[in-house]
């Protein structure tokens, strides 16, 4: 599967030096058993970018992010991380990493602080009062036993062990995942502010509407192959809006037939109301300029156009038919 | 990326963080440890003189079944040496040993690939062969205290329970005991890295531990068994009775060095796997 560029951007970078690209992964493939988990995937994470890759559970994202971290080795292909092969690199480029397991399974015995105490001696250097800052903004108490902390909390402890060392890349696999929303925005103006200091995040999540907010640039996995690579301007360019509108002075049919011939409108129904006026209920994809012209003509009663649904719209991309021989992979 | 690089860094590491960690994490479980190796010693020692002055107790044990007494090792149990073999060091304190030994090598490796903690550990600035000789070295000092435990308890009591055990002796067998508990440590290492899974490991250090004891009774049965000796380390460790005749040095460098190669071989088969699959 070729990396689909629509961003006329992402043309330039790939054209440039490498020492640009913080995640270069080439033709990656893993085999587990009769199993394909990656049929291929390539892509490249700009430095100092936000990168997500979204996908159902399954599709490939886990498997990726431990091949970044020599943690799995891909079957064939390859995987550069910051300029350095990952293929059994050494702890040199494990520390400039931060990691967030997907499953994070964390002793239990001891307190968050001398856990982090301990991840911190085989890491990056942490800048002291770093762990404290990071742990007081998301609300963490450290000296509890770990085995004590809710599944939210564990993951804020995974959060500040990933960023406590301010690495030049973070891989998070799911971050949010047991994150209220209030924590889930904190976590976003972290990831904003890592970005702005020059550190790379790479970010997994099954739902868009996690990272639509933090990622420049957005993945979408299925069964181990890159559907497509967009910004997330560009998928809500192409997202689905929920519309409804009621006109006077016009039959359903008419009605219908008029919005059946702008490109983009879909699904149309339109109906009388008990007024004796014509109710359209239809989605509207791509262009809105087109449709307003349209819509301008008629005598509108009521207007209904829906933010763009980008979880619809992925949703779609997943559900679009599987390439025959591409079994499902595990992650 | 200057900021990245520009931050001022007031960083205390500590030494060793891998191998300090172990016993941060199970100092618990090896003073446990410890307190019933010296509850064993402290119940069967002080027995020998009432055992050896009660008249008819060298009776009751030839009324024994030949076999049963060569399976336990009982046919030296008329001297104090005799005695601390065959229930401290060739039994109980064997027993002990090995289960510490076995549930410390499977839980190092494959106990933490299982359970998922190594990944998390392996994502950071380490490499496998570290994490996998830091924990090895880490289990061998725990084997050493225990052992060094015992030998200082058979000291303490060699007097009053009238064991007359020489200490060059006491110190020789110290030694072939920690020699064959690390063997199965190792084994159980090499056991966990190779599979992933704790239970791996398990079979490995018990399959060391119980075949090495079951192959010493067996050869001990009759000559034309004798063969399966050279297959036990318990044999290797306790055959020739190192706590009255003396232990043999170059046993004590063989398990050392096999228990090393087993290490080694843990190490790398970790170096060769995806982790957590």
């Amino acid at each position: 599967m070729s990396h689909v560029a629509l961003d006329p951007s992402t043309d330039v970078r790939a054209a440039g030096t490498r020492s640009n690209v913080a995640i270069d992964v080439i033709d990656l493939v893993k085999q587990f058993g009769h199993n394909r988990a990656l049929d291929g995937v390539t892509f490249q994470v700009p430095r100092g970018s936000v990168f997500g890759v979204i996908g159902p559970n399954g599709a490939g994202k886990t498997t990726i992010m431990r091949a970044l971290l020599d943690i799995i080795r891909p079957t064939s292909g390859q995987a550069m991380v910051l300029g350095t092969p990952t293929r059994n690199a050494g702890p040199d480029l494990r520390r400039r990493i931060g990691y967030l397991p997907g499953e994070l399974i964390l002793e239990g015995r001891t307190s968050g602080r001398r856990l982090l105490a301990h991840y911190a001696d085989i890491s990056g250097p942490v800048e002291a009062g770093h762990v404290n800052e990071l742990a007081e903004r998301l609300g963490l108490d450290l000296d509890r036993p770990v085995r004590k902390l809710s599944k939210g909390n564990k993951q804020k402890l995974g959060i500040v062990q990933a960023f406590m060392h301010q690495p030049e890349l973070l891989v998070l696999d799911e971050p949010t995942s047991g994150l209220d929303p209030l924590m889930q925005q904190e976590f976003l103006k972290m990831v904003r502010e890592a970005q702005a200091r020059g550190q790379t995040i790479f970010l997994s999540s099954h739902v868009i509407s996690e990272i639509q907010q933090a990622a420049d640039e957005v993945a979408i996995l299925r069964d181990g192959r890159i559907v497509t690579i967009n910004t997330v301007d560009e998928l809500r360019t192409t997202a689905i809006r929920h519309l409804r509108l009621v006109a006077t002075g016009i039959r359903p049919t008419d009605l219908a037939a008029v919005l059946g011939a702008l490109e983009g409108v879909t699904t149309i129904e339109c109906t009388l109301t008990p007024a004796g006026d014509a109710e359209a209920v239809a989605t509207l994809s791509g262009e809105i300029a087109p449709f307003v012209q349209v819509i301008s003509t008629l005598q509108l009663k009521d207007l209904m156009l829906e933010e763009p649904d980008l979880e619809e719209s992925v949703l779609k991309l997943y559900s679009a038919p599987t390439p025959p021989n591409t079994a499902a992979a595990t992650t | 990326m200057t900021a990245l690089e520009d931050r001022a860094l007031n960083v205390r590491r500590a030494p060793l963080p891998l191998f300090g960690k172990v016993f941060t994490d199970s100092w618990r479980g090896l003073l446990g440890w410890a307190l019933g190796l010296a509850a064993a010693a402290f119940l069967y020692l002080p027995l020998y003189p009432s055992m050896i002055g009660a008249a008819g107790i060298q009776d009751v044990i030839d009324n024994l079944p030949p076999e049963l007494i060569k399976t336990l090792n009982y046919d030296q149990i008329g001297t104090g040496a005799g005695y601390a073999q065959a229930t401290l060091f060739g039994l109980l304190g064997f027993l002990l040993l090995s289960i510490a030994a076995t549930s410390w090598g499977a839980a190092a490796l494959g106990g933490d690939e299982e359970s998922g903690r190594l990944e998390l550990t392996l994502a950071h600035g380490v490499t496998r062969v570290q994490v996998a000789a830091a924990r090895f070295f880490a289990i061998m000092v725990k084997i050493l205290a225990l052992s060094a435990l015992l030998f200082l308890l058979v000291l303490l009591l060699n007097e009053p329970s009238q064991l007359q055990i020489e200490v060059g002796n006491l110190l020789g067998t110290s030694l072939l005991f920690f020699g064959v508990s690390l063997l199965t440590a190792s084994a159980s290492l090499l056991g966990g890295a190779w599979s992933g899974r704790r239970i791996g490991g398990i079979a490995a250090g018990a399959g060391v531990a119980v075949i090495g004891y079951v192959f010493n009774a067996l050869g001990n049965q009759s000559a034309s068994l004798e063969w399966l000796h050279n297959l036990s380390p318990y044999y290797w460790a306790f055959g020739n009775n190192p706590l009255s005749s003396g232990a043999n040095a170059t046993t004590i460098v063989v398990f050392f060095g096999l228990s090393l190669l087993l290490a080694a071989a843990a190490a790398l088969a970790l170096r060769q796997r995806d982790i957590g699959v």
